[in-house]
Formats: C-alpha cells, sequence, structure tokens
C-alpha cells in the first residue's frame, strides 16, 4: 500500500463514519472515475491518479491539494510554472528557506496590503 | 514581507505595529487559490477563517422569490499591488485586491477555514450590506452590522428584510444604479470591503470547554454590552437569513481586525491590465433550471434572523431602476420555474453549493 493510497482510504473511512455519502462508490462518482480504480488506488495496486483527479479528491475530502500532490509525487502544473518563468530566482529561494521552521516561512508568505479607504 | 493589514478599530487608521493601543500585528492576510486567508496567531493557533468570491448565475430580477442559486467557482483575486502601474492611483492607495466581474454578473461570498468564530462585516461602496449605514471601523450591536463564522455560511446580497436579500450584481459606477449611489448619491468607492474579527481567545476556550458547551446550548448568551470603477448594486430578491450574533458584542476582540479592499475591474479592464482573460459569463437562470441542476437553501436550525434593514429596503433592484430610467440593464432576465432545491442543514457539508470551477 503507498503512502497516497492508505492517506485517501483513511481520510475517505473516517469521513464516512458520519456521513454515507464518503461510500466507495459514491466519493468515485463525485470525482467522475470507476468505484474499482478508487479501490485500486487506495490499496496502492496503481499509480497515484492525474493531477486533475487528485485535485477533485483533495476538494472531495476536504484536504488540501499540494499536499495531496506531493503525496502522490507530484507537484502542481501552476507552481512548476512558476518555476519555470523564474527558475533561478525560485530555485534559490526554495533552497534557502527548504530547512527553515514553518514560522518563519510564514513570516516570508505575502499579506495583502491593506491602504488608505 | 509587505506592511501587515492590521488596523485601529477605533480611529480606522491603517497601523504598524508601533501604534498605541494596537496590539502586536501579527494578523495576517494572504492570498491563497483566489481566497482571503486570515489568520490571528496571536489570538490563537484556531483562529482562522477563508473568504471567497463564488461566480454564480444571476436571479431573475422579477419580483419573485428564489432559493440560492449555485457556486460556480472563485473569482480571480489578485494583489493589486502587481498592477499598479497600470491602475488609477486611487485604486493604488486603496490597497488590497482586485477581481474582474462582467456588467450585470451576479457573485455571492463564501466564508469557510475553520469552527473558531469570527465576527465579519461586508459593505459595497462603502454601504454596509446588513444595515445600509456607511461604513465605520468597529462593530455595532444595534442593529447588527456584521455576519458570525461559522454560523453564518454565506453571504448573496443586501439584507432587505428578514429572512430575504437582494443578490449582488456588478453594475458600472456612475450609472445610478449601486447601493452606495442609490444611499448617498456619489459613486465615490465602488468595490466590495470585508474586515474581520476573531473572537477574544478566552471567549473562546470557554466555549471549547465542555461544561461550557452545555450551558451554552441551554440558553444563548446575552449581549453584555451594547473611476471607471465597478460597483454592486442589488438585484433579485431570494431567501437567505442573516443571523443574529449568539455570543454579544462583548466576544469579539476589536483590537484585532483585518480588512481588505477589493476592487472590481469590468472585464475588458480586467484584460488589459492583467493580461488574463475573465472567467466566462455564467449561464442564465433560465437555462440552468431548465438544464435541471439544483437550487440550494439553507436551514440553520434554531438560529435566529436579523431584521432586514429599512435603508436597503427602500433601494430600488437593478430591474426596476432600469424601467424608470428607460434602460435594459439587465440581459437575460426571463422568469424562471426553479424545481429541485436541496436543503443544506448547519451540520452539513456548505460545499455542495459550489461546484467543480
Amino acid at each position: 500500500m503507498t503512502r497516497f493510497g492508505a492517506f485517501v482510504r483513511d481520510r475517505r473511512e473516517k469521513l464516512r463514519r458520519d456521513d454515507r455519502r464518503y461510500s466507495l462508490r459514491q466519493v468515485a462518482a463525485r470525482i467522475g472515475i470507476e468505484p474499482a480504480y478508487l479501490s485500486k488506488i487506495e490499496r496502492g495496486d496503481v499509480a497515484p491518479p492525474s493531477e486533475a483527479t487528485t485535485a477533485r479528491l483533495a476538494r472531495e475530502l476536504d484536504v488540501d491539494r499540494d499536499m495531496l500532490l506531493a503525496l502522490g509525487g507530484k507537484v502542481s502544473s501552476d507552481l512548476k510554472e512558476i518555476i519555470r518563468r523564474r527558475p533561478r530566482l525560485f530555485a534559490e529561494l526554495i533552497r534557502q528557506l527548504k530547512e527553515a521552521p514553518d514560522d518563519a516561512l510564514l513570516r516570508v508568505v505575502r499579506e495583502v496590503r491593506d491602504g488608505d479607504w | 514581507m509587505m506592511r501587515s493589514s492590521a488596523w485601529c478599530a477605533r480611529c480606522g487608521t491603517a497601523t504598524g505595529n508601533d501604534q498605541p493601543g494596537m496590539e502586536d500585528g501579527d494578523a495576517m492576510i494572504t492570498l491563497e487559490n483566489n481566497r482571503l486567508a486570515i489568520r490571528y496567531p496571536d489570538v490563537h493557533p484556531d483562529a482562522r477563517c477563508t473568504i471567497d468570491f463564488q461566480r454564480t448565475l444571476r436571479i431573475p430580477d422579477d419580483g419573485t422569490d428564489y432559493p440560492l442559486p449555485p457556486g460556480l467557482g472563485r473569482f480571480p483575486l489578485r494583489h493589486l499591488d502587481d498592477y499598479a502601474a497600470r491602475l488609477p492611483q486611487a485604486w493604488h492607495r486603496r490597497g488590497g485586491v482586485i477581481t474582474p466581474m462582467h456588467q450585470a454578473e451576479a457573485m455571492w461570498i463564501s466564508f469557510g477555514g475553520s469552527d473558531y468564530p469570527f465576527a465579519v462585516k461586508i459593505a459595497t461602496g462603502k454601504i454596509c450590506a446588513v444595515t445600509g449605514d456607511d461604513w465605520v471601523n468597529h462593530l455595532n450591536g444595534d442593529p447588527q452590522d456584521y455576519l458570525v463564522l461559522p454560523e453564518q455560511p454565506w453571504l448573496d446580497g443586501y439584507c432587505v428584510e428578514k429572512g430575504f436579500i437582494r443578490q449582488f450584481v456588478a453594475m458600472p459606477l456612475g450609472e445610478g444604479y449601486t447601493a452606495e449611489e442609490q444611499l448617498t448619491g456619489e459613486a465615490e468607492h465602488g468595490g466590495l470591503q470585508v474586515v474581520a474579527y476573531p473572537m477574544k481567545r478566552k471567549r473562546y476556550e470557554r466555549l471549547m470547554s465542555p461544561r461550557f458547551a452545555m450551558d451554552f446550548e441551554a440558553g444563548p448568551d446575552v449581549c453584555s454590552s451594547p473611476a471607471p470603477d465597478m460597483g454592486l448594486a442589488p438585484g433579485g430578491r431570494m431567501r437567505q437569513e442573516i443571523y443574529d450574533d449568539p455570543y454579544g458584542l462583548d466576544a469579539w476582540d476589536q483590537r484585532h481586525a483585518s480588512r481588505c479592499f477589493v476592487s472590481i475591474a469590468n472585464s475588458t479592464q480586467w484584460m488589459a491590465v492583467t493580461g488574463e482573460r475573465p472567467p466566462t459569463l455564467p449561464p442564465s437562470a433560465k437555462e440552468y433550471s431548465e438544464a435541471g441542476l439544483p437550487w440550494f437553501e439553507w436551514y440553520g436550525g434554531d438560529a435566529k434572523a436579523v431584521a432586514g434593514a429599512k435603508k436597503l429596503a427602500s433601494l430600488a433592484s437593478v430591474a426596476e431602476l432600469g424601467k424608470a430610467k428607460g434602460q435594459d440593464p439587465l440581459p437575460e432576465n426571463e422568469s424562471t420555474r426553479v424545481t429541485g432545491v436541496r436543503t443544506i442543514r448547519r451540520s452539513g457539508d456548505t460545499r455542495v453549493r459550489e461546484f467543480e470551477p
């Protein structure tokens, strides 16, 4: 079983305890894949699904899309595009921040500037 | 790091951390996937909420009361500072974010993030969407001029009557349709304004303790103290309650506030400024209904609704005003018969109203 599959199954089962709409069949239907395919994903019999399917799964299970993509060994295509546009700058930034603690990372997150109104 | 968006609730001035009377300004408002994410790590690790603006179909402005339309994905939000060189100076001064809307397009506001309670005030053109009063930089309890999260999952428009709102519809400033112009006679601000206050930490911790939760369920607490620009205008009527504050004005930590001006660019401006295409126009209400797709209503249990605001009830809707002016501002305004209304309860999943973008 892959970490991706185990995470998806655990999360879905947890939701299903309170809400029967989180059965394998119903979740698969809502994200537009076959129940058998979702079952294989959860068991780790197949590789994690495409970025689009992973994004729908993340939304359905109310988990962070980037986190779920990372579990599946993927990086969101919009992030790749950001790095591709300014590769030296972003590669350096990511390398420099790779060991920074979370609170230090939060300090470099850009805030929305409030002005005069 | 950009300047903190913390500001003084009493005087309304944006502040740095060195302002007297202001707590350490570790309030954070950031943009995450076209959503405003508000955090107060200084107040409590759980103190976070999100606000996004949902594309939706415009309900017919025909005097009929409609249920709630669906969400068709989030409007794009961008830092206004990124496009400062291509925007009027007045826009830059306001800061905040920028979003595109087509003329006569509708929107609703979705709240989420966590169970930490927040008081959130929403205004359009600096006119409060709950009371119709001018913008003030603090919360008022009588009449209540704010929404309480997480009790209130959505806001679709102006609170015109107890249990009824008029949908937010984008109209150009200067033509007299917006709530701001109808109430003040001026076309000065436009856009949409948001401010969020977290619940006081101690109050939250009491709320989370099992003993207090039982007390709370037994009876609610009693309030212990008293340019070429787009704006939003009142459209068709729909059923939506704005809930009374069950905690009281004293529950809110007004020393901490995050506010944001959402400037609205029309679709042509948006393309010129950002180089991006705006989202396509949503289907008409008639097309949507004929496709058999669901409408929604929210069941808030025992929560009480605030009364509607007389000022907002006095507003003419876009269609009414257009008729008086001899104009036809709303294309595809045909009445529609609604079938298939899904009721969502408070314990349910509020996301079901939103479709995959």
